[in-house]
């Protein structure tokens, strides 16, 4: 059944996609940002953040259409590099209801596969606007 | 390249339109058609097609690495999405992207990032901590 509202805090999902590195998938990133390649821009790990939540974010109970982005934060714990294999594990860390918006926030891991070392987490904070807002 | 304590990190203006919007979409995966489709958008309570706030703060991270350089580290990176950008068709929309060193170690630093849209603060509490 889907849950919705402060019980959701604490629920975890881990990501059945392995999350492959790739120079071109860092090169499109790249181009679309205007940003050069040689690097991999800080906010890259988004990609994965959104493949790994499409795969749960449906199954709990809100209005999709009604959904913007609240805040967002990175922390690499090293840098991502070319041939890194990633697995997400998410998990919620907050719920709020505020003023008629509902604040989810959710965390996602980033570890690499071959020695399950911690790369990077993220946090993103959805908002679910209330009819009113 | 020495950075300073308030040191002020010159200005940085990016524009913004439809086609680079479905750019980021196709790139980031996030096809969410409040950031395409017009009538969409307003459907559901919207001024017009809004900016994916990702994209804004990649563009935060474009600016950052103007000021500090290619090749330094991002530990952290963080904002929140204060403002939605609206951009209407055929219009590039300049989003203004200043910074302030705020703290600085002998192997970090952290930068405050400004957006502005029309004089409108667009992110808030934009900060980035950088190893040197």
């Amino acid at each position: 059944m889907a849950v919705r509202g402060p019980e959701l805090v604490g629920r975890r999902f881990s990501s059945v996609q392995q999350n492959s590195v790739t120079s071109a998938s860092i090169e499109a990133f790249a181009r679309a940002i205007g940003a050069s390649s040689e690097i991999v821009p800080p906010t890259y790990l988004i990609t994965f953040s959104i493949s790994a939540a499409e795969e749960f974010l449906p199954t709990l109970d809100f209005d999709w259409s009604r959904v913007v982005h609240g805040d967002q934060r990175f922390h690499h714990h090293r840098p991502v590099c070319v041939g890194d294999l990633l697995t997400a594990t998410s998990e919620i860390e907050n719920y709020k209801s505020l003023a008629g918006n509902e604040f989810v926030t959710i965390r996602t891991d980033f570890h690499e596969s071959v020695d399950n070392s911690l790369v990077a987490s993220t946090w993103s904070t959805l908002v679910f606007r209330g009819e009113s807002a | 390249m020495t950075f300073l304590l308030n040191q002020e990190l010159p200005e940085k203006i990016f524009y913004v339109n439809r086609q680079k919007l479905k750019d980021y979409a196709d790139a980031s995966g996030d096809q969410n058609p409040i950031h395409q489709d017009e009538a969409y958008a307003q459907s559901v309570g919207l001024p017009n097609v809004i900016a994916h706030g990702m994209y804004t703060m990649a563009l935060a991270g474009e600016a950052i690495r103007s000021w500090t350089g290619d090749r330094r580290n991002i530990l952290e990176f963080a904002t929140r999405f204060n403002k939605p950008i609206v951009v209407p068709a055929e219009i590039d929309v300049a989003i203004v992207f200043t910074g302030k060193v705020s703290e600085v170690s002998a192997t970090e630093m952290t930068v405050e990032v400004a957006a502005l849209c029309d004089g409108v603060k667009v992110l808030g509490q934009t900060k980035a901590r950088i190893q040197l």
